[in-house]
């Protein structure tokens, strides 16, 4: 696959890739840019090649998958979880309607619930409803078992609805 | 009360559609990754290009302190040197005083010639 074809195979799943760096790096949306651009270029380079065995885009799942571990370990070692705290004052923004504040308190309130899962649940459940993987698509992304992963899959998606339903209750 | 699957669609599907709102374009990632690559690529080649520098400096003082002193073409040499006074030093019977004495010998007979030398 040459660079030009590559490039529109990454145009294609571009939206599917942000999504799930997002997840990889807990909604943090500057870390997840910084992912998918060290993965663009780690792609396009020839640094890591699809090798045929799963779809595109699982492979890429995979891919920034361990970027984001990787990225992750790197900014831990470099001390800029400290920084990115520090710099973490936003400035006010406009109020949105009520539409999209429902919306996003919504959001909000499944983010929370996910960041209380295990990671391998939090990731298989992310794989599977927000990016309509099957179990062992998703087993190939994260680079587990598809056993290993069903189990993960049942544990987090009952431990998700009690913690949903825990909150929705409030 | 807990949640069942289609619940759980519905909510992933609403944190979807919030996301990809605020996504960024793949243009642009691709040429913010393009960007962020030339600018480490000058950050490296910065400090490579430092060192190489260096090196050559301490390079060539090493060298120029190794290097063995040169003697001049006109000087002599210091064991074959002789000062132009050494000549004076020479006295009559210096030989004399240099050599081993023999017991029972006569310092006169090394000076005076004896008969049979004398035929000779």
């Amino acid at each position: 696959m040459d660079e030009i074809e590559l490039s529109r195979q990454l145009e294609r799943v571009h939206a599917d890739c942000f999504g799930w760096a997002m997840a990889c790096c807990r909604h943090d949306r500057d870390e997840a840019e910084e992912v998918l651009q060290t993965v663009y270029l780690t792609v396009l380079d020839g640094r890591a090649r699809y090798d045929g065995r799963s779809s595109f885009r699982t492979w890429l799942f995979g891919v920034i998958r361990r970027t984001a571990a990787s990225e992750r370990r790197k900014a831990w070692l470099r001390g800029l979880l400290l920084k990115r705290e520090a710099g973490s004052l936003t400035p006010d923004v406009v109020a949105p309607p009520d539409a999209e504040v429902e919306r996003d308190s919504r959001a909000d309130s499944l983010r929370h619930s996910l960041a209380r899962l295990a990671t391998r649940q939090r990731e298989v459940l992310q794989l599977v409803f927000y990016h309509d993987l099957t179990v062992e698509d998703a087993a190939a992304a994260m680079g587990v078992t598809a056993g290993s992963a069903r189990t993960h899959y049942a544990r987090g998606k009952a431990r998700l609805a009690t913690l949903l339903g825990d909150a929705r209750d409030l | 009360m807990t949640i069942d699957d289609n619940e759980l669609r519905r909510r992933f599907a609403q944190m979807r559609e919030a996301e990809r709102e605020g996504a960024p374009g793949f243009a642009q990632t691709l040429g913010r990754a393009r960007a962020r690559r030339n600018a480490r690529t000058t950050w490296r080649v910065r400090p490579v290009v430092l060192g190489a520098a260096a090196a050559v400096v301490v390079a060539a003082l090493w060298l120029a302190s190794s290097r063995p002193d040169q003697p001049s073409a006109v000087a002599p040499a210091i064991g074959s040197w002789r000062a132009p006074t050494d000549a004076l030093l020479q006295t009559p019977g210096s030989d004399l005083l240099g050599a081993m004495p023999a017991l029972g010998a006569s310092v006169l007979d090394a000076m005076i010639p004896t008969t049979s030398e004398q035929g000779a």
